[in-house]
């Protein structure tokens, strides 16, 4: 290497040195958040509680963080939590990762949304070995799999099957028996994406509609764009785009203005994340599913916390799923409570 | 000081320069204005590195200068230009994808808008091309990679020409040039003087010193040990100063056994450059190859070797009655020829490695075991033997080729090809940019590899020095062979006519 | 490469290459040796659980297919090349790693050596195509970016493949060390790689091939074998990363490694290496592997919000390829330093 090597990489040190000052600002800011933490930490050993999260640019993950976040600093003095994404629905090697991050921390319980509901399996089993607390949340660890590897982790959440069929029903209401319908599904790999999908199937079927088409937009809006895109002009009387989350659902009415064929085409989602909300209320998205996402990570995190006080056996939990629609928001409004 | 205060331009007090060991020791230089002032020393000796500093490339560690009276502290190429220094550097900084025209003017290209104004650009390269006696032969508008290194070289100074300037300083301009376009050069520099510039000349050929020459300073190892008018100073004189050392002059050709036929080259021809190029080399001797820049005889070279590849006829090696063309550099290396490119920079070194892997790059085999590990004491030790060999001036071997002076990268290459047995050495102006001790090493260095039977193809642009060691001279004129000289049959006339009667045809 | 500063050696002859052996190697990693203790100390005061052999150990667990890959693309990075094929590869080789296993019921050895393979194979058509057809490396490997994740997506049908037990050996701790198998064998081949690099002929050849190509050729060496061979050994790497992959998630995940062949640049590029050939070291490259891990490790743990580990991981990583720059700058022939 050239002589002057040792120098610069000097300079490269200090540089370093000074992203990772500010590293721990950001890092101390976070932290603060909690403002009871300080004496905290000088008194009781609180319960950690790692809550790891799929994508926290995805906005319904993001508002579960945010509605735990809430929840930690009302009951501070009850739980301590580390809240952590990862970069997107796919990173999964990475979600590993944070647990097995987490373990070496030793943190009491583990509050995770799989991004697949496979792969997490042996590392959460590992980290039940290490007597961690491990609620699954959001998306439903496979069945299979735990009993391939003997164990059991409790999930707490909605039925996504039950939801999306509660969306695919009031859909085929609105259409005519032998509709041609098509579905854009979430990443494959998923299984609460596979649940919605199934729910959506078994509505369509039920009601008599053909299901066209039905491929993976992998939860992304823009790929959502492109793929019913393709479908609308290969399906030219396509009558309804059943999307398994509310981002591939706005890409879809995006798609369906483009193409010159709103009204003629109803599109549904599935979350209620907060940028649907005028797309429900004006009717470019018929109807969506609110699986109370600000609160599916606290239902985790309190049933996590109920685990550790009685040490009672994990089961299942079920959250409500509820239908919006633009009826939904009328009856808000006239009773102002929600 | 030997001028009058009213005809100094440039004056340079106690410059000090080192990078990993002192360069430039309390160097004191006064420059006259309508003065050729020669810089004048050994390779390595810090004249480059001297007038980077002049021309604001490279930042003195210590010292003043003065220009025209007010203080002169140039911070990049731009503050010295725009105080009217000008550089023509060693090394070719051409971009080579853009036109002539374009790098040119590449600092202050004609525009409307930022619309670039090609026709005025073209004219005004036209003009600039005209001072370097290019103006028919290039066409302002091809890429400067297509050209030669000479014709590059011409590029350049036609850059620097045609600024307005008070200091112009050429690093050794002349290094690619052939003569005719020295006496052009000469011719200009003679009337920029006329005008009152002054010049500072960066130079080893001591012929060319003597014609152009006013005032010569002379570095050894970074300090000045003379400065006296030219006419003051013989040949000897300046090899003695600048060596620090008696050197004798001694007669580089000596007689030879000459055996059999190494190399013969059958009608070779690449279409549009070389045509039906035929000569043959025996072992022990020194065949020269006189010609124009331009007139294929780098392409002659290379075609023999591989580099590129011939379309007709072909090379026999060893009196081999089959003909071959390499197709490939390595088929060439196999089968015993080596070549010393042109344009070192390019083909030759790696820039930003150390002079260790530099000389023994293609030789690794040698040094390493069965499956491949390098065993690094031989190879150094190897390394540097031949570094001795041909006297290159480093830091040590891990010192990185681009930090090396010119000429000594220019040894560095040929070590390299010692370091390899060959039967046929084809050297392309292995001389050029070196100074005289060295140039006086490379024609030991002919002659010994003649000596010991090998064949040697000798390119240069120095009439001299190939009148002086050569055993016959073939003469190239655009892409042919248009004249071969027996040794005794030659003289300056005759070559010179051989290498323009190409161009008649 | 070689010694910083050497200076009497050309009046004395040969002793300084092996003796200042081991000040001149600490010399030269000593810089990314210091950022990595840093960081490391950062993060240890801000949480309270970093700071643990624990912490280090899952690390050390988490990083072998980054790291294996990363040796590979400090070669590709060397001869001035660029592969992006790594994830997607590593991806194609898992899936298919997974698909023997489980649909076809291969043993685990049979079936790794088929993963290691089918990314030599990968390897091998990137460094022919961008070779025979001079193709730049960076297209050339983009199309295998997409053919290879298409692929991994076709043999498995989207789906992860859960293959179990019979595949974990390699990924996971062995008892009483703490430490896998598979982090062994990436540091036998960090190890081998900079012994490649450095010390044998084929590392100085394309060392030469990445500063120039014409004059390597022209001093009678082919070039094209070398490039090659580079690609193909990236291939083989990200194969085996492929399985080390698979072993540590006990499946076969068809969207693994997505944005991995930037993680891998990122951390040689952090190592020192050139993006523009004919500079680089193997063991940088790793030190680089880490100062990421720690980097995305320690922000786990403090629970920095996703968009700051962006942000900062996003500086890190321009800093030091600002730094690389100007480095090269330094030592740069064409334009002196100051102009
Ligand atoms: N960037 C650099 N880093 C380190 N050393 C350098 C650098 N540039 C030049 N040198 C050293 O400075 C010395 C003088 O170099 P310089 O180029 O000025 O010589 P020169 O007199 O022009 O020689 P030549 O006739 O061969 O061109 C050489 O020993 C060279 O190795
Ligand atoms: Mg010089």
């Amino acid at each position: 290497m050239a002589g002057s090597s040792t120098k610069s990489r000097l300079h490269f040190a200090s540089l370093i040195l000074l992203a990772l000052g500010w590293v721990a600002i950001l890092g101390c800011r976070t932290r603060s958040e909690s403002p009871a933490e300080k004496q905290a930490e000088k008194t009781a050993e609180r319960p950690r509680i790692a809550l790891i999260m799929k994508s926290l640019a995805n906005e319904f993950f993001s508002t579960m963080a945010e509605g735990a976040k809430r929840h930690q600093a009302e009951h501070s003095g009850q739980y301590e939590l580390i809240v952590n994404g990862i970069k997107d629905e796919v990173d999964v090697t990475r979600q590993v990762s944070l647990v097995e991050e987490m373990v070496a921390q030793e943190v009491n319980a583990i509050v995770i949304a799989p991004a697949d509901s496979k792969i997490l399996v042996p590392v959460l089993k590992r980290a039940q070995a290490a007597g961690i607390v491990v609620v699954n949340i959001d998306n439903k660890l496979d069945s299979e799999v735990l009993a391939k590897n003997d164990t059991r982790v409790p999930f707490v959440g909605p039925d996504n099957r039950a939801g999306a069929r509660k969306v695919g029903e009031y859909l085929a209401r609105q259409l005519k028996k032998g509709d041609k319908v098509a579905i854009l599904e979430g990443l494959r790999t998923a299984f609460n994406g596979q649940q919605r999908r199934l729910g959506f199937e078994d509505a369509m079927k039920g009601a008599g509609m053909e299901i066209v088409a039905s491929q993976s937009a992998e939860w992304e809006m823009a790929k959502a764009n492109a793929i019913a895109s393709a479908m609308l002009s290969e399906h030219p009387d396509l009558k309804a785009l059943l999307c398994s989350n509310d981002s591939m659902a706005l890409g879809a009415v995006a798609a369906v203005k483009t193409a010159g064929r709103a009204g003629a085409v109803a599109v549904v989602g599935f979350d209620n994340i907060s940028a649907v909300q005028t797309a429900v209320k004006d009717g470019s998205i018929a109807a969506t599913a609110d699986q109370h996402g600000d609160k599916l990570a606290v239902f985790g995190i309190e049933y996590a916390l109920k685990i550790i006080q009685e040490k009672s056996s994990p089961e299942d939990k079920e959250t409500p799923v509820d239908l919006i629609t633009a009826e939904t928001f009328k009856e808000a409004s006239k009773a102002p409570s929600k | 000081m030997p001028f009058t205060e009213s005809q100094v331009v440039l004056r340079l007090r106690g410059i000090r320069k080192s990078y990993a060991a002192p360069v430039l020791r309390d160097v004191d230089l006064d420059i006259a204005a309508g003065q050729v002032h020669a810089l004048i020393g050994a390779n390595g000796a810090g004249k480059s590195t001297l007038s980077r500093i002049i021309s604001g490339l490279a930042s003195p560690d210590a010292g003043t200068m003065v220009l025209s009276g007010e203080a002169y502290a140039p911070r990049n190429k731009a503050g010295a230009e725009s105080r009217g220094v000008h550089i023509v550097q060693q090394e070719l900084n051409l971009v080579p994808t853009l036109s002539v025209a374009e790098n040119l003017f590449l600092n202050r290209l004609p525009h409307r808008c930022g619309v670039l104004r090609r026709r005025e650009l073209r004219d005004r390269a036209c003009g600039a091309l005209a001072m370097v006696g290019l103006a028919g032969t290039v066409d302002p508008d091809t890429p400067v990679s297509q050209l030669g290194v000479g014709h590059q070289q011409l590029v350049e100074i036609a850059a620097a020409l045609s600024h307005d300037c008070r200091v112009l300083i050429l690093d050794e301009p002349t290094a690619a040039l052939t003569d005719p376009q020295i006496d052009l050069l000469f011719e200009h520099l003679r009337r920029l003087r006329a005008a009152g510039v002054a010049i500072l000349y960066i130079s080893h050929r001591m012929d060319e010193l003597r014609r152009i020459v006013d005032h010569a300073t002379i570095l050894r190892d970074g300090d000045v040990v003379c400065t006296a008018p030219m006419n003051h100073l013989t040949a000897e004189e300046i090899v003695r100063q600048l060596t620090g050392k008696e050197i004798q002059r001694e007669s580089h050709h000596c007689a030879r056994q000459r055996g059999e036929i190494a190399l013969q080259v059958d009608r070779l021809s690449r279409d549009g450059v070389l045509h039906d190029v035929s000569f043959e080399v025996r072992e022990g001797e020194i065949f020269g190859i006189a010609g124009l820049v331009g007139s294929g005889r780098t392409e002659l070279l290379r075609a023999i070797f591989g580099a590129d590849v011939a379309d007709r006829g072909g090379v026999h090696l060893g009196g081999a009655a089959e003909g071959v063309r390499f197709r490939e550099p390595r088929h060439a290396v196999k089968a015993g020829l080596a070549m010393i490119p042109e344009d070192r920079r390019q083909h030759g070194l790696l820039m930003p490695q150390p002079v260790l892997s530099n000389v023994t790059l293609g030789n690794l085999r040698r040094f390493a075991s069965w499956w491949g590990r390098i065993r690094a004491r031989r190879e150094r030790d190897s390394a540097q033997h031949f570094c001795r060999a041909m006297d290159v001036h480093y830091q040590g071997l891990d010192q990185r080729a681009d930090q090396l002076s010119g000429g000594n990268q220019q040894k560095v290459v040929i070590a390299r090809w010692l370091l390899r047995d060959s039967r046929v050495y084809l050297f392309d102006e292995p001389t050029r940019g070196i100074d005289v001790s060295a140039k006086a090493t490379v024609y030991h260095l002919l002659n010994e590899l003649a000596g010991q039977g090998k064949a040697v193809v000798f390119v240069s642009s120095e009439m001299r020095e190939l009148l002086e060691i050569c055993d016959r001279i073939g003469v190239m004129s655009a892409g042919r062979m248009t004249a071969v000289f027996r040794r005794g049959e030659w003289n300056q006339e005759k070559i010179l006519h051989a290498a323009l009667s190409g161009y008649s045809r | 490469m070689s010694a910083p500063r050497e200076h009497r050696e050309s009046s004395e002859p040969m002793r300084a290459s092996r003796g200042g052996g081991y000040r001149r190697v600490a010399g030269e990693y000593a810089g990314l040796v210091i950022v990595l203790i840093a960081m490391v100390c950062l993060f240890g005061m801000s949480s309270r659980h970093f700071i643990r052999v624990q912490t280090f150990a899952t690390i050390a667990n988490q990083i072998p297919a980054l790291t294996i890959i990363a040796v590979g693309m400090t070669f590709v990075l060397v001869i001035a090349g660029i592969d992006l094929s790594v994830g997607s590869v590593m991806a194609l080789s898992a899936s298919l790693l997974g698909m023997a296993m489980v649909d076809w019921g291969w043993p685990v050895w049979p079936a790794a050596a088929f993963a290691v393979l089918v990314g030599l194979c990968c390897g091998l058509a990137n460094g022919f195509v961008s070779v025979w057809f001079s193709m730049p490396s960076f297209i050339v490997t983009l199309g295998m970016l997409e053919i290879a994740r298409g692929c991994s997506y076709l043999s498995t049908n989207s789906e992860t493949k859960y293959i179990g037990e019979a595949i974990e050996g390699i990924g996971a701790p062995l008892a009483g060390i703490g430490l896998s198998p598979a982090f062994f064998i990436a540091v036998g081949i960090v190890i081998a790689g900079q012994f490649l690099l450095s010390r044998t002929v084929f590392g100085r050849q394309v060392i030469a091939i990445g500063t120039n190509e014409q004059a390597v050729r022209l001093s009678g060496i082919n070039p094209v074998p070398g490039k090659i061979i580079v690609f193909a050994m990236a291939g083989l790497l990200a194969g085996l990363g492929g399985v080390f992959q698979a072993s540590r998630l006990s499946s076969a995940d068809p969207n693994a490694g997505i944005g991995l062949e930037l993680a891998a640049i990122a951390s040689v590029v952090i190592g020192g290496t050139s993006l523009m050939g004919g500079r680089g070291s193997v063991i940088s490259s790793f030190l680089g592997v880490w100062i990421i891990a720690v980097l995305q490790t320690g922000l786990a743990q403090v629970g920095a919000t996703e968009p700051t580990k962006r942000v900062i991981t996003g500086i890190v990583i321009v800093v030091a390829v600002i730094v690389d720059a100007y480095r090269q700058r330094l030592g740069n022939w064409r334009r002196p330093l100051r102009s």
